[in-house]
């Protein structure tokens, strides 16, 4: 999603104002005249600076041209694709286990890119099995086992 | 969808429910959660006392570093474990705190003490160059002090030390800020900044503060104990030192969610009574400087309420509760 | 000499030198993996270490440390994808060279000048221990806030694009390192009720979210770029001696700078990194070179960010106060192994402490063959179709961020990070800024406000001290840098200008 200088200016600022003011209701603290207000408030207003310089296209000539090839059609949502696989992991991981939710996720991720399933299936298969090798036997990360336990 | 998500669910309790029909605990590995970081002095503690039971017990105990959330996130998730005695963890003064700041629901109600393992009471570090020879000397100077005019750290605002410093402050009948307190990143920044001549006082524990002491740079007055450290026979109390009766310490003891089975509460509070009682523990504390203190499960559930009230009132002293 | 002798003797026991291959193997290969960092990389060490005798644990920590800052900058030259908050301030430059062709050269001069770096920072933490801790204790938090502002705005020096921008990405990681309650009141901010975020934004989800999983995400929206030529991989350390040669004085400097900031608790390897990079490219005599391609940044700050895990060492070792939170862990080990840290590991147990400096030297130097080897193991991914890298990365980015804190609140964190890196690129934020900001908020903050509750509100000590009043200037010459420079780069390009108005 490319926005125009003038939309992510005013997007920070905007962000900066509602930093200023949620930092500006912090209470202060009994012994410290530098309270917990003061920074984000000092961050909040550094940002709608920057936001409104922005906005106003100053420094512009400090960029180099955009060298954005133009997107394949249809890659609008596949972009959203890899957050979208993280949020299935942190709800599936539990449930399903480690090694049925990688699956699925390097599956997905792989299709997506364009992988032919002579290639996505052997890595969806082999892909995960290695990592929780690694990670939960050698490192003793402890990945959930859900329905289908590792063997080892 | 739901049905789905019922059979889902109720696998893993079917699995595991022959494993409950055992009159035996443990069959098998245990869970053991620490909310600090690999490496500090908790995760410590909770890996040669895992080590043990493992020894104990005859299954392994393994410690997994639940952090985040200063604490409350590992106390949490050892609250909100299934109570079948398989995930256990350690917990530290920490619960007797966080829940009078208004940050957490989570109080000592919510866990099933197993043993009081550890106590680190707070000690009385003053610089190299401090012209305050012992803590006599000290208490007077900050009695002749103007408020504010002494500074103090050795932890973050409303942290254990700071509670300390501000218990003390009340015993010897002053404001909990008469000596200003000067947050830090923990208690190494804190020695150092003494060491620097930034700072007039550090109240955190003996331990802490041992590399620094041992350069020469700084020295420790008193510990705010009962009696003193085994490590350091040479720190008198602050009962011998001033007079002053006032005892505090960073705590940790072993827990589990609340309604653990009986068995379990047996069969782990005899276990860590002997390993409390081990050469290994007892070298353990003493390679470290860390203070010992036991209390079976009962004992513990009173130190709780103890600590939980004295923390509640040290921090509405110091203004620091809220809600 | 009869210590130095029990030293050698020490190391060369055959759990110490297994210890140290595998630690060696194991600190590369978790390094060069997008999504975990040199930190994981020691932490996980840790219940390893429990079983281990103390000098084998030691070695194990020290060596996989080392090998995981330099193997970060595998991944970084390779993919774009930093192991490490240290390797961000110059992956762009390292993958600019790849593009080139030049993979052997980036890799290479990390490879070369981490190890020359980690030699000159032990060199450094042999002899001159004492008087590098005495200047670290002189360090008060004054000098600490001109220090971390002086960090903040290499954000500025570094970047390629508009220093507005830049200025605007550390800011918002700034405003990010603001959340939760690690702050001086101890009061939680922006929190919004959620617990996982009292402890504040961890910095490593946030550089695996911005770099790695944006990364993947940019994968979905291109077409594959076009396979580099095929041609034969050269040879890695050819060209290094050369390099050597040309960039003499930036690489002393880069290990001057790595072993000042290294002994000064809190700073560490990140901002060694940043501040070579950026004082490589004020100081070059063809600064506009940088960002294209061009090994001299990469030369200054791969020597600095090694020269300070050594240097670390110095207070953690004499004081027990941790350089950066890779020795705040192996301090955990060395307590837990006896070898307690003070003045009288270096009198009582001299033995020990010589056999730490010797196993530091044979690290460094195992560095070089074993790095050669897994550059060129790695260095195979560039031909490895993107569709079977990509889903990898993303699978390590979920196990990784999971590892740092066990909960699967830290993989959601990298999600979000990968969404707001992905926008930031798209519209000419400098992510590396960002990460910054995060990774130097709470130092910046901790150390004014603590500062003023010492001097009682009298801001004048920022000034007064010697040290202070020194890194204060060079603080208003870096801040004032880019808005003197502004008009003059303006008629510099005139032509780009032109271009870009239409």
């Amino acid at each position: 999603m490319q926005l125009s200088d003038r939309a992510s200016g005013l997007l920070l600022a905007a962000l900066g104002a509602a930093a200023a003011w949620g930092g500006s209701r912090l209470p202060p603290v009994p012994g410290q005249d530098v309270g917990p207000a003061a920074f984000p408030m000092l961050i909040g207003f550094g940002l709608v600076g920057c936001g409104a310089l922005i906005a106003l296209g100053i420094g512009r000539g400090f960029e180099a041209p955009a060298a954005d090839e133009p997107a394949p059609p249809g890659s609008g949502w596949r972009v959203l694709l890899p957050p979208a696989l993280l949020l299935f992991y942190v709800l599936a991981a539990e449930r399903l286990g480690f090694l049925p939710t990688a699956f699925l996720m390097v599956l997905a991720a792989a299709r997506a890119l364009g992988a032919s399933w002579r290639l996505a299936l052997p890595l969806a298969l082999l892909a995960p099995p290695v990592v929780h090798l690694a990670f939960a036997k050698l490192l003793r990360v402890p990945l959930p086992e859900g329905l289908l336990a590792a063997p080892w | 969808m739901t049905t789905r998500r019922l059979i889902l669910s109720a696998t893993p309790v079917l699995l595991a429910a022959p494993a409950l029909a055992q009159p035996r605990w443990p069959v098998r590995p245990v869970t053991m959660l620490c909310p600090w970081a690999a490496g500090g002095g908790t995760d410590a503690v909770l890996r040669i006392v895992a080590s043990q039971l493992e020894r104990e017990l005859g299954q392994p105990f393994n410690v997994v570093n639940r952090t985040g959330g200063s604490g409350v996130v590992g106390h949490a998730a050892i609250s909100g474990a299934a109570p079948d005695g398989y995930t256990l963890g350690i917990i530290t003064v920490e619960i007797a705190m966080l829940h009078w700041q208004g940050l957490t629901e989570l109080s000592f109600r919510n866990f099933t003490p197993l043993g009081l393992m550890n106590n680190d009471p707070p000690g009385i570090q003053v610089g190299r160059d401090s012209p305050h020879g012992d803590a006599r000397a000290l208490e007077a100077a900050i009695k002749a002090s103007r408020p504010g005019q002494l500074k103090a750290s050795g932890t973050g605002q409303g942290g254990i030390w700071h509670l300390a410093l501000a218990g003390w402050l009340g015993a010897i009948g002053l404001r909990g800020d008469h000596v200003r307190w000067v947050p830090s990143n923990g208690a190494a920044p804190a020695m150092q900044d003494l060491a620097a001549g930034g700072l007039d006082i550090t109240t955190n524990s003996v331990p802490e503060a041992r590399a620094i002491i041992e350069a020469g740079r700084a020295r420790s007055l008193a510990v705010m104990a009962p009696a003193r450290i085994a490590a350091f026979p040479n720190i008198p109390t602050l009962r011998e030192a001033t007079g002053v009766d006032f005892s505090t310490g960073a705590w940790r003891g072993i827990a589990g969610p609340a309604n653990l089975p009986r068995e379990v509460v047996a069969a782990m509070s005899a276990a860590l009574k002997r390993i409390y009682d081990g050469a290994e523990y007892t070298q353990f504390l003493a390679s470290r400087g860390f203070g010992g203190s036991w209390a079976d499960p009962d004992g513990f559930a009173t130190h709780l309420a103890a600590a939980d009230r004295q923390m509640g009132e040290a921090m509405r002293a110091a203004g620091l509760v809220r809600g | 000499m009869s210590d130095l002798l029990e030293a050698f003797r020490l190391v060369m026991a055959t759990d110490v030198l297994v210890a140290i291959a595998a630690s060696a193997v194991y600190g590369l290969v978790v390094g060069s993996l997008p999504g975990l960092s040199a930190t994981m990389a020691t932490a996980l060490l840790v219940p390893v270490t429990f079983w281990l005798s103390p000098i084998a644990a030691v070695a194990t920590i020290i060596t996989a440390s080392a090998m995981a800052i330099f193997s970060g900058d595998i991944p970084g030259a390779l993919l774009r994808i930093p192991g490490t908050p240290a390797s961000a301030a110059y992956t762009d430059e390292a993958y600019a060279l790849t593009r080139k062709g030049q993979a052997e050269l980036a890799l290479g001069a990390g490879l070369w000048f981490s190890a020359i770096g980690g030699i000159v920072g032990t060199l450094s933490l042999m002899l001159l221990a004492p008087l590098l801790a005495e200047m670290a204790l002189n360090f008060s938090t004054y000098e600490y806030f001109w220090l971390a502002l002086l960090g903040l705005m290499c954000a500025t020096l570094v970047a390629r694009s508009s220093p507005v921008k830049a200025i605007a990405s550390m800011l918002l990681g700034l405003l990010l390192a603001c959340i939760g309650m690690e702050n001086p009141a101890g009061t939680p901010r922006f929190t919004f009720g959620v617990a996982e975020l009292l402890g504040g934004i961890e910095p490593i989800p946030a550089l695996v979210g911005v770099f790695a999983v944006s990364e993947v995400m940019r994968a979905m929206a291109s077409a594959e770029p076009p396979k580099l030529p095929r041609r034969r991989f050269g040879s890695i350390l050819a060209s290094q001696w050369t390099l050597t040669k040309t960039y003499q004085w930036p690489m002393w400097r880069g290990n001057f700078v790595g072993i000042i900031i290294g002994v000064l608790p809190g700073a560490g390897a990140d901002m060694a990194a940043w501040v070579s990079y950026a004082m490589s490219k004020r100081f070059s005599k063809e600064p506009e070179k940088f960002g294209t391609g061009h090994p001299e940044g990469l030369v200054e700050a791969g020597a600095s960010n090694n020269a300070s895990l050594a240097s670390g060492w110095v207070p953690s070792l004499l004081f027990g106060i941790p350089g950066d939170t890779i020795t705040a862990i192996a301090i955990g080990v060395l307590y837990m192994k006896g070898l307690n840290p003070g003045p009288t590991l270096f009198t009582e147990r001299a033995p020990a402490m010589y056999a730490l400096y010797i196993i530091f030297i044979l690290a460094n130097l195992l560095m070089i063959p074993l790095g050669i080897v897994m550059i060129r193991l790695a260095s195979r991914i560039l031909r490895a179709p993107r569709a079977a890298v990509m889903p990898v990365i993303l699978l390590l980015c979920a196990v990784g961020a999971f590892a740092t804190t066990n909960s699967l609140f830290a993989v959601l964190m990298v999600g979000a990070f990968g969404c707001l890196g992905f926008l930031m690129e798209r519209n000419g934020f400098p992510v590396a800024a960002l990460v910054l900001g995060i990774v130097m908020g709470s130092m910046v903050e901790q150390s004014f406000v603590t500062s003023l509750i010492k001097s009682d509100g009298d801001v004048m000590p920022f000034f007064e001290r010697p040290v202070s009043g020194v890194l204060a200037a060079l603080t208003f010459g870096a801040l004032l840098w880019p808005v003197l420079a502004l008009p003059w780069n303006r008629r510099a390009k005139p032509a780009r200008l032109k271009e870009e108005t239409p």
